[in-house]
């Protein structure tokens, strides 16, 4: 697992603006402000009550026990799988896609950030069975400098929703759209330049399993042609190869000049 | 790679560029990174392996389930017949494959079609069990309005439903007792063939009942072609549903697409049966009324005489109930003859098995029992002269209620050390947590013994099971108990043969193959040659099959 689950909720509620009401041996307990009570609550009847009554409502209290050992308090029991974290995990992909962030800088004097586009994606092939990848890259939208593991190189760097003080940005030469695009195209050479077994076996695949079907429908070919038809489609359905690329997040970020070497 | 579809995500960047123009809202750092991190911590790295044991921890899966999930998913392409023994788990199977293909987001719509009676357990048991949030069909929701839906085969192809699912592309089709689909000339089996499907599982524990055709007929749902064309197969292998044996070919074809595991080759031997017979003495009172009784020809039918009889060993109060229904109906004679017997019946002191269960009970001590009846008199009785020795009980039918069923389920397990059932309730309820059975009368039919016992010793049964056979010796009970359930020693072996002989004998009911011999005989000397002629056959029949089953299968 890419996090440890007790340290992550708790970032996760602080995060929000949630008080921590105590945290100790794998037991963490929260008090929600209304926007996460309305995120994770799943009780917009009692919302809309509330405000039409015009009051103000109270959220509730969430108990997370990370520490399976425990058996005998009160509370959720949380762990991978479970589903008040497949909703946390979730209502993060869902709600966190899209940032611009400035690197905080504690100067004296005029600095200046430069932009880069950041984007993380998530490639995923499709035959008979599927697998993903992930990406983070970085576009310096000055130079058009381009960085891999971008997310691993930005770890370790304070940022902040605003500029810090005496500090500027440079305007991008390079349009957002356009180093998106460039982005893109590197991933494009990327997918065609490697070896796709995996497609060639579910290709191979559909082939025979069309010729079954095709057999199968031998003597009675008029008949049953829309039959053949829609079993044709659900074959292609299941097997035909797919590439889809996604986005995971990304943004534009602003980063002291001396990030890169 | 030109067959290869790439897609990209073309809208991000515009989106981006909005939020850009108008200043926001943007995440900050923190959460910006989580939700890279979210990725990483669920995105899938290889083609292969079940990701779906990371996300359920708390399952204690059997090694044979995961063989099962792994081969239906990676050498089948999802597209599967499981046909494991009763008991095995192909519920706990099916709920693995279905959330290996929800995690690597490839199935979203899906449809689950199951018998009525065992919709609530469904849903239940994808939900506690899986995480998977399935539901139940309510009225006036459309049906594209559910991602994933638990109903039964006749509400779904009923107009207009049918319809609306068939407009649908659904990426995973699951359909519980699917030997109901084995003849292809019935409506079921074209509603399901006309499923718009990607991924596709039929359970079921007899993929054979009758004849070979039956197994084409469920391949072709799956893959249409993969054993020939309807004619070419029936005029390869006819009817006969020996030659799977003997033709290695076509049993390799089907095990492409077919997955059965016995309790012989699986880890759930490890749990006993221990099987004994109670046997029980009638008072002399008891006696002398149920000779009477017996000897009693005229008013009635050997039939009707047959199920009173039974009833008395059963209870006072079933046989009084319907011998008064008898006589008050005008038009039967011989009120005059029946009239003393149900006199004498009303004064008759405790029955001896009923006395005998107080007993068993005590010595069982704290353990939860289930008892089963035939009789809903016997119910309300055994639960009142269980009361009065201070022992608690719930009352189970198969009249209740779902609501009312999972109400005294969850009675019986946090409340009351009994549970009386009768036949009808036991179908479909799961007490794995009770391991001590007593069968207070036995049914005709072995197989539904068998299947009162998969109540409890199944999947989730982590002690050794007790079962009470309870019989009164020189009654019709006898005879049943000693020629049908001790000679063919049922219990142990032929169990989940029985379906198959019965079919290879022609034999479509058991249960009314012995009523019959019961009606037609005029002695009890004659009943006992006759079931026994019944029960050589079964047993030879089954050393027969036996031999077959060993190359049967995987």
């Amino acid at each position: 697992m890419a996090i440890e689950l007790h340290s992550f909720l708790k970032d996760y509620f602080t995060a929000h603006h949630c008080e921590i009401i105590s945290n100790q041996d794998g037991v963490l307990q929260i008090q929600l402000n209304e926007k996460m009570d309305r995120a994770l609550m799943n009780r917009p009847f009692y919302w809309h009550y509330i405000k039409n009554m015009g009051r103000e409502g109270d959220p509730m209290q969430l108990t997370l026990i990370t520490n399976q050992e425990i058996q005998d308090l009160k509370g959720e029991r949380i762990h991978f799988g479970s589903p008040r974290l497949q909703q946390i995990l979730n209502h993060l992909k869902e709600n966190e896609r899209f940032t611009r962030l400035f690197q905080v800088v504690q100067a004296n004097q005029n600095t200046a950030l430069h932009p880069w586009l950041v984007v993380n994606l998530k490639i995923s092939y499709i035959g008979k069975h599927k697998k993903d990848e992930i990406f983070s890259i970085g576009l310096n939208l000055i130079n058009g400098v381009m960085k891999t593991e971008m997310m691993d190189a930005l770890h370790g760097i304070e940022f902040g929703m605003k500029i810090s003080d005496f500090c500027y940005t440079i305007t991008p030469i390079i349009k957002p759209q356009s180093g998106y695009k460039r982005i893109l195209s590197v991933i494009d050479q990327y997918i065609s330049d490697l070896d796709h077994d995996w497609a060639k076996e579910s290709l191979e695949t559909l082939e025979n399993e069309m010729e079954l079907l095709k057999h199968f429908y031998e003597d009675e070919w008029d008949e049953e042609i829309d039959q053949m038809e829609k079993e044709l489609q659900d074959l292609k359905e299941r097997y035909h190869p797919k590439i889809q690329v996604n986005i995971v997040n990304g943004g534009i970020f602003y980063l002291n000049g001396n990030f890169i070497n | 790679m030109n067959n290869i579809e790439v897609s990209y995500d073309n809208n991000f960047i515009n989106d981006l560029q909005e939020k850009l123009d108008h200043d926001g809202p943007f995440s900050s750092w923190e959460l910006f990174k989580m939700a890279y991190d979210a990725e990483l911590t669920t995105f899938t790295k290889d083609f292969h392996g079940l990701r779906a044991l990371e996300f359920l921890p708390e399952m204690n899966f059997l090694p044979h389930q995961v063989q099962t999930a792994k081969q239906a998913i990676e050498e089948m392409n999802g597209r599967a017949i499981l046909a494991d023994e009763v008991g095995l788990g192909k519920t706990i199977e099916a709920g693995l494959i279905l959330k290996e293909y929800m995690i690597r987001g490839l199935a979203k719509k899906i449809l689950i079609l199951v018998p009525a009676s065992l919709v609530n357990q469904w849903v239940k048991e994808l939900n506690e069990k899986f995480y998977i949030p399935a539901a139940t069909f309510k009225k006036h929701y459309p049906w594209d309005s559910y991602d994933i839906i638990v109903t039964s085969i006749d509400t779904a192809k009923r107009s207009p439903h049918r319809e609306a699912i068939l407009d649908i592309n659904y990426d995973f089709v699951l359909i519980d007792e699917a030997h109901k689909l084995k003849n292809h000339k019935t409506k079921n089996y074209a509603f399901v063939r006309a499923l718009k499907k990607k991924y596709c599982l039929l359970l079921t524990a007899t993929p054979v009942q009758n004849q070979l055709i039956e197994i084409f007929n469920l391949v072709s749902i799956l893959k249409p072609g993969h054993l020939g064309n309807y004619e070419s197969f029936l005029e390869k292998y006819g009817k006969d549903r020996k030659k799977i044996n003997q033709d290695t070919y076509l049993k390799q074809l089907v095990q492409k697409v077919m997955v059965r595991n016995t309790r012989k080759d699986t880890s759930l031997n490890t749990t006993k049966r221990n099987i004994e017979t109670v046997w029980v003495d009638f008072t002399d009172e008891e006696y002398e009324v149920y000779n009477e009784l017996d000897k009693t020809f005229q008013p009635f039918s050997s039939f009707s005489k047959i199920t009173f009889l039974r009833e008395l060993c059963s209870s006072r109060e079933a046989c009084y109930l319907s011998l008064q229904k008898f006589v008050n109906n005008e038009e039967h004679h011989g009120r005059e003859i029946l009239q003393p017997i149900i006199e004498r019946i009303g004064q008759l002191p405790h029955h001896a098995k009923a006395q005998k269960v107080v007993e068993l009970i005590k010595e069982i001590g704290d353990e939860k029992v289930i008892i089963f009846t035939e009789y809903r008199a016997s119910q309300l009785y055994l639960q009142w002269i269980l009361q009065q020795h201070g022992i608690t009980s719930v009352p189970f039918r198969g009249g209740f209620k779902r609501g009312k069923k999972d109400w005294m389920k969850q009675l019986f397990k946090d409340r009351a050390q009994v549970l009386i059932a009768t036949e009808a309730g036991g179908e479909g309820i799961n007490l794995q947590f009770c391991n001590y059975m007593i069968n207070y009368d036995l049914p005709w039919n072995p197989m539904r013994l068998e299947q009162r016992i998969g109540r409890i010793h199944r999947y989730g049964q982590e002690k050794d099971v007790h079962i009470y056979n309870f019989a009164i010796r020189n009654t019709l009970e006898e005879h049943i108990m000693k020629l049908l359930y001790e000679k063919i020693a049922l219990f142990e072996k032929v169990i989940g043969h029985l379906d198959d002989i019965l079919a290879e004998l022609k034999i479509d009911s058991f249960e009314e193959e012995i009523q019959s011999i019961m009606k037609e005989s005029s002695s009890t000397g004659e009943i006992k040659i006759k079931l026994d002629n019944l029960t050589s056959i079964i047993q030879n029949t089954h050393q027969n099959t036996m031999t077959e089953e060993s190359q049967y299968g995987n």
